[in-house]
């Protein structure tokens, strides 16, 4: 005999005692995986206090991924002025902008940073830093935004061409014409010494893009000036006294050897190839963060006993299994937003799903639709449950929210019980046909917030998709929750003790009687 | 014991209308307190220890900053300075003019909380991504209801509930919006990015608050003896308790943030515990006798 078989043939509530034993491996998983810290910290103390006697196996500590504004940071978004590149090179200059900026945001020695290309609604192109933790704003934001724009210049066509001196004053106020010449195309910059009157110089060396457009450019310019322009400003003009191949050039003349070395330094921590400008920050300081995470913390936690209490003096016994599942469920959720391995996001996602089914077809409700259903929501689950769900104050206020609507589901089932019994039928019967004809409405209600979740998360707004992803993280999860533990937890508590006593499920005996 | 819900329907309906209007005039007369991230402007929170000074002597430490509209706001621990320059120079300037408060004084601190700034542009694109969120909700709720209910024809055609169920969500949006428009011309609450996420979230919400009393009606036509009228009211009446329930246990998590949560997520959470209650409101006493008013209408056409 198979295993399926043999399982098949047990009492309704020995089944529901092995689904027991695996609901709870699962919530003892989620604990560990939410409170690997505390956990850790009493099994060392353990073992410490009793002389290394009992030593439990320590698990890995995951940390929940904390939003700016909980953990402190900035948030800045920058507008990259493209006029002056053509349409189908933008994507590819923001992209070599993005990584300048990160090159010099990770020399801050910020942990993590998040720099991003993002296109607004208009397709105006912006970056998008998120820097976490930091001390010094102000220094960053100098910093990011002093980044050197350099830009190499022809004359414009319309001048005529007197200059014939090197770096002379009366050229800077002609009119400069782009080439296609950028910082973009720049390898390297370094310090060199003119072998003649050592004056410091800074030696450009293009890569072989740029080495052949400077040669064209030199190529054209034979006799003429062409302007080396820095953050808008020309610091050298050269004349030009032949083609020059090889892709190397040299700046001199205007700066000391401490300017020359803080110029060679920024060109190589990389030119911009596009101009940006600071559009928005937002900023929060790390003690501010903090206070929110205590406060949340605070709120969840009076959110749940308030929630709690409500279900137990409304619902009676089956408000406290409500509110176990209920615990379980927080667990889970909390669980699903740390950024899980893959092999423990697999096995809860598979738990929960695999019991789903198990207890649809138990209550012989099970069909393709709902297998389909809820196999999007398992892989939408595994997807957020392997990758850090990072929880900003407004993500927080869903997951809370969320406390609230996961036991609607259980609220339905209760209501239908209670219906079903001032019928006149068991308890057990009540039940099994509570749980069956409250799922229509459940799916219906919850489908349509899972609708309005996928808008939130696809709007854009980094809060606002936050809210959204928990909010669906916990629609989700108090499926599971709210109708395969609380039905479980319900097989086993039945039996004739109950019958007798049906007041424990609010309704009174008598009235049972009356209708029968 | 049943509710005379359905037949008192001309009560609510008229209540509710009353509500909408009120809420379009306010919204016409005062219309609502945009916050930064929708106008554009600059949020600096910033706490002085051992040392409070005044609002007007902040006021005077900024005289040579060229700010507009400052709005400066006391708060417990902090103050809160909003203007609509946006850039990172005018901010610099400000925190040094404002650390120049503590300057001389014995043991006092300065320290900025927060900084927010938001560009024009990018609140221009906020509108408008509100605004197409808003009506692809909408539109993905009719298309849900209308398959959800593709089996229900009679007395009522399945689109008809969508269209009930939107009527119930517009009343629901108008009375959000025209209550945050009181809010913000009185006390001053603005609306920002959080704010749509809450209407967001509220339409999804009472949408599927009104689909379970559908739902019930679905269920209990094909067996109900009784006329339309009566059984919608039946079926409303079998769902009160559960969206009551339901809801009160959502507001009790909201109250919690609420009262617990900090004064960040202070409006967002009001705005949801609102939503959630005139969602609730709305399913019981719009949606269903909005499905029975259309059924009556149909049935004195064709008595004419």
């Amino acid at each position: 005999m198979s295993f399926k078989q043999k399982f098949s043939k047990l009492s309704e509530r020995a089944k529901a005692g092995w689904i027991l034993g695996i609901i709870m491996i699962f919530a003892v998983m989620v604990a560990l995986t939410v409170g690997g810290n505390i956990y850790n910290n009493f099994a060392k103390n353990l073992s410490k206090k009793t002389n290394q006697i009992v030593s439990l196996p320590l698990v890995t500590e995951i940390p929940f991924s904390l939003g700016l504004d909980l953990q402190g940071g900035t948030h800045l978004v920058y507008q990259a002025d493209v006029k002056n590149i053509p349409e189908a090179d933008r994507a590819g200059a923001l992209e070599a902008a993005r990584d300048v900026i990160e090159r010099r945001v990770n020399a801050f020695g910020v942990s993590e940073p998040v720099v991003q290309v993002n296109q607004g609604i208009n397709g105006e192109y912006r970056i998008i830093a998120e820097l976490a933790g930091i001390k010094d704003v102000n220094e960053a934001i100098k910093l990011i935004g002093e980044t050197p724009i350099l830009e190499f210049k022809e004359q414009g066509t319309a001048v005529a061409t007197t200059g014939t001196t090197s770096s002379s004053t009366a050229e800077l106020t002609q009119d400069w014409k782009n080439t296609e010449l950028t910082g973009k195309y720049l390898k390297r910059a370094s310090l060199q010494f003119n072998p003649n009157d050592g004056s410091p110089e800074v030696n450009l060396e293009f890569n072989a893009e740029g080495s052949k457009m400077f040669e064209e450019i030199t190529g054209r310019n034979i006799g003429k000036p062409v302007a080396i322009f820095l953050d808008g400003y020309p610091i050298s003009v050269p004349t030009v006294n032949d083609k020059i191949t090889g892709g190397s050039a040299s700046i001199s003349g205007r700066f000391n050897v401490e300017e020359a070395k803080l110029l060679v330094k920024r060109l190589n921590s990389g030119a911009l190839p596009v101009p940006i400008s600071l559009i928005s920050q937002k900023t929060v300081e790390a003690s501010l963060g903090a206070k929110s995470i205590d406060n949340s913390m605070k709120a969840g936690l009076i959110g749940l006993l308030l929630v709690s209490i409500f279900m137990i003096l409304y619902y009676r016994l089956p408000g406290v299994l409500s509110v176990l599942s209920l615990l379980v469920y927080g667990l889970t959720v909390l669980a699903i937003f740390k950024a899980l391995p893959v092999w423990l996001a697999l096995i809860l996602v598979v738990t929960m799903i695999g019991l789903i089914f198990y207890t649809f077809s138990e209550l012989k409700i099970f069909n393709g639709t709902l297998a389909v259903l809820f196999s999007v929501i398992g892989v939408l689950l595994f997807f957020y449950a392997q990758q850090a769900v990072t929880l900003s104050l407004s993500g927080v206020a869903g997951f809370i929210l969320s406390i609230g609507i996961a036991v609607d589901a259980n609220i339905l089932i209760f209501a239908r019980t209670r219906e079903e019994l001032k019928l006149g039928k068991s308890v057990s019967q009540a039940i099994d046909s509570g749980f069956k004809r409250a799922w229509p409405s459940i799916r219906d209600g919850n489908v349509s917030t899972i609708i309005t979740c996928l808008i939130l998360m696809f709007f854009g707004t980094s809060s606002v998709k936050g809210f959204g992803t928990t909010l669906f993280i916990g629609i989700a999860v108090s499926l599971f929750s709210a109708i395969v533990i609380t039905h479980t937890l319900f097989v086993l508590i039945l039996g004739d003790w109950l019958e007798k006593r049906t007041w424990l499920l609010g309704v009174k005996k008598a009235k049972v009687e009356e209708n029968k | 014991m049943i509710y005379k819900i359905i037949q008192k329907r001309k009560i609510f309906l008229t209540l509710s209308s009353l509500a909408a209007a009120a809420s379009i005039f306010a919204l016409f007369f005062w219309g609502l307190n945009f916050g930064i991230d929708f106008t554009g402007g600059s949020l600096m929170e910033v706490e002085f220890s051992n040392y409070k000074p005044s609002v007007t002597e902040v006021q005077d430490s900024l005289k040579n900053v060229d700010l507009h509209g400052l709005v400066i706001q006391p708060t417990e621990n902090s103050v809160i300075l909003r203007f609509k320059e946006n850039t990172e120079d005018v901010h610099q300037l400000v925190a040094k003019n404002l650390q120049e408060l503590v300057k001389n004084k014995q043991g006092a601190s300065f320290k900025e909380l927060q900084f927010d700034s938001v560009g024009a542009s990018i609140g221009q694109e906020l509108k408008s991504k509100s605004f197409n969120a808003t009506v692809i909700v909408f539109i993905m709720i009719i298309l849900y209801i209308s398959w959800a209910f593709k089996g229900v024809s009679k007395p009522v055609a399945s689109w008809k509930y969508g269209v009930a169920a939107i009527i119930a969500l517009i009343h629901d949006i108008l009375f959000i919006l025209g209550v945050f428009s009181v809010l913000g011309h009185f006390y001053g609450i603005e609306v920002n990015t959080p704010f749509i996420a809450a209407v967001l979230t509220v339409l999804g919400y009472s949408v599927s608050d009104t689909i379970i009393v559908f739902d019930r009606i679905r269920e209990n036509l094909p067996k109900s003896h009784e006329d339309f009228e009566n059984t919608v009211n039946r079926s409303v009446n079998q769902t009160l308790t559960r969206s009551i329930n339901t809801s009160f246990s959502a507001v009790l998590a909201l109250l919690a943030i609420l009262f617990f949560g900090g004064s960040t997520i202070k409006d967002f959470a009001l705005a949801l515990a609102i939503g959630i209650a005139v969602g609730t409101y709305s399913s019981i006493f719009i949606a269903s006798p909005v499905l029975v008013v259309w059924e009556k209408l149909k049935q004195s056409k064709k008595i004419v």
